[in-house]
């Protein structure tokens, strides 16, 4: 990733080649033969330019400048100062820490049930094939159909009478909305990491197992110190993308779910981003954009490192 | 690790807990859609007695669910046939031709990849709207090949480089043409890939909600989930019907999982295992 960041200032030189043929033409004839890897590379990076890195470059642009009277004009940093004293910037901030901290909840969740999968519990295949039927739902269906389920009157607070436990309205209340919500996205997206931890797994070199096995391992050494030493490729990018698709990918659920509240209680970055840009006010939505890409890139660099580190020494 | 029979069925039973909670919210959907509204009011819990398809009717003819319907098969259709055809052209040209500026390709592509759509959202959707084409399907099309292009690539290439290039230069020897071998040779090999990557970016296309919401804004070009969403709203106080339209959007992706699971597998654990 690392590589990645270097990368950005480079980008504009890669479409020089393409721009530049016309220009060697008096020299060598232009002839779509020659040109071909240009040719058939050129529609993804004009789309990828213009769609992609333009953009990017406008919105860190646009973050310095006003809204509405103040459109267009520069005004330094003050976009991001009144983001920082925007109470729904703080429950959006607070919001990521709690996000973060159910991150390892569905990593674990999805590698401890793989490894029951791999080592083919009765049932595996249609286990795998259940718990991955949700990943294929929009967002949209999942809220509504947990809208019912998690409603005052719904179905889980009948269990929750019947067992007499206290009826929760999980989505009305300030401290119960975004966990409810990230529960409802790990019930949806824990057997996307699932299936990835099992590619992982049938890339364990099984000779490893064997070796572990005559020599009187027990399963837990099995997995602590065979498994999850030869995995640690896999888990990295469990991790990355289980929290890339947390910070990312709850929008449809908030949307349908809850609209962020109840006030400013289930707010997320990307939810302020689309809720500041419907308020025109687009420039201060562009500073939430540039803070939302810091934190991205911080947490993918964070959690590569330290996993790197943690599996070196196991 | 494989003889241990007890060990093995006393695991099996939170699986299966686990599937049944996978699947009951479903099924609760699908009994309480099948409900009158009498019923659902009098009796919420308890199941179906008679198959009332009524609410599915309503839904589809009160919400103008054919309409979405269409609007969402052809913006999904263009944008995966447009996101392959110029994937498959870019992984084939980065895997195996050399040019100069292939290595900064790749990484644009790869950065790209990182970018999540949020942070770019409210300067592209500018971008667009300087195109004239916020409200138009070619706006709607070119923000799905925009976002979900990078990783198709990533994934085009790296299957295609595992084609030996002695087939490639083989091709080129018996008088094909660059463009000859792409179509003759690597889009009949790339055949499986193309068929997990389609497959794939249907499904985003048709799921999504974040860039349908920025782009279309007039309901009669709604996609299908923005109209679902939009359907509660419509049925505040009728739920049976609602989640009858939620429902009868449901049934195609079923289909399709049940049709092209190990395709979509496949889609997902691209790069866990590798690079």
């Amino acid at each position: 990733m690392t590589a990645l960041l270097g990368s950005r200032p480079d980008v504009p030189t890669d479409v020089r080649p393409g721009a530049a043929s016309p220009k060697r033409r008096p020299r060598r004839r232009f002839s779509l033969e020659r040109s071909a890897p240009l040719v058939l590379v050129f529609p993804a990076i004009a789309i990828l330019l213009v769609f992609r890195v333009y953009p990017l470059v406008l919105g860190v642009n646009f973050s310095f400048t006003g809204d509405q009277e103040l459109n267009g004009v520069f005004i330094g940093l003050d976009n991001y100062v009144t983001l920082f004293t925007d109470v729904r910037f703080h429950a959006a901030a607070r919001n990521v820490i709690v996000v973060l901290l159910f991150v390892p909840l569905e990593v674990l969740v999805a590698g401890i049930l793989a490894t029951f999968i791999f080592l083919k519990v009765p049932g595996h295949r249609f286990y795998r094939s259940v718990y991955f039927l949700p990943v294929v739902l929009s967002p949209i269906i999942i809220g509504a159909i947990f809208n019912i389920v998690l409603a005052a009157n719904g179905p889980l607070n009948d269990v929750n009478k019947a067992l007499g436990l206290p009826v929760i309205d999980w989505l009305g209340q300030s401290n119960s909305a975004l966990p409810s919500v990230l529960g409802v996205h790990i019930w949806a997206t824990f057997g996307m990491a699932l299936v990835i931890f099992l590619a992982g797994f049938s890339t364990v070199d099984q000779e490893l197992l064997d070796a572990a096995r005559i020599d009187g391992a027990s399963l837990a050494q099995t997995i602590w110190y065979v498994v999850i030493p030869e995995l640690s490729q896999t888990i990295q990018f469990v991790f990355v993308t289980t929290t890339i698709g947390m910070l990312t990918g709850i929008f449809g659920l908030l949307y349908t779910m809850t609209a962020g509240g109840p006030g400013a209680a289930s707010y997320l970055p990307e939810f302020l981003i689309w809720k500041l840009n419907g308020e025109a006010k687009p420039a201060l939505a562009s500073a939430a954009s540039v803070v939302l890409l810091l934190l991205i890139l911080v947490i993918g660099l964070l959690q590569i490192r330290v996993l790197r580190r943690a599996t070196k020494e196991v | 690790m494989r003889s241990r029979g007890a060990a093995r069925w006393i695991i099996a039973a939170p699986m299966a807990l686990l599937a049944i909670a996978t699947i009951y919210p479903m099924l609760y959907t699908l009994n309480i859609a099948l409900k009158s509204r009498v019923d659902y009011v009098l009796d919420r819990g308890g199941l179906t007695t008679d198959l009332n398809f009524q609410n599915f009717v309503d839904a589809w003819t009160q919400a103008n669910m054919g309409r979405y319907y269409l609007n969402s098969i052809f913006v999904t259709v263009v944008s995966v046939a447009l996101i392959l055809l110029i994937s498959s052209m870019a992984g084939f040209a980065l895997s195996h031709l050399t040019f100069r500026g292939s290595r900064a390709t790749f990484l644009l592509i790869l950065a790209a990849m990182m970018i999540p759509f949020q942070v770019i959202m409210v300067p592209f959707i500018k971008t667009l709207s300087d195109f004239s084409m916020i409200n138009t399907y070619p706006g709607l099309i070119v923000a799905y090949v925009s976002q979900f292009l990078p990783f198709t690539i990533y994934f085009m290439t790296a299957y295609f480089a595992r084609i030996p290039k002695e087939i490639t230069e083989a091709a080129r020897v018996d008088g094909n043409t660059i463009y000859g071998v792409f179509g003759r040779i690597m889009l009949p090999l790339g055949r499986p890939a193309l068929l997990s990557m389609g497959i794939l970016n249907a499904l985003f296309c048709w799921n999504d909600i974040l860039i349908s919401l920025l782009v279309m804004q007039s309901p009669s070009q709604r996609t299908l989930m923005v109209g679902v969403s939009a359907l509660r709203g419509q049925y505040p106080d009728n739920v049976p019907t609602y989640l009858a339209g939620v429902l009868l959007v449901v049934l195609p992706l079923i289909v399709v999982y049940l049709i092209f699971q190990r395709q979509i597998t496949t889609g997902v654990t691209a790069g866990a295992t590798k690079g």
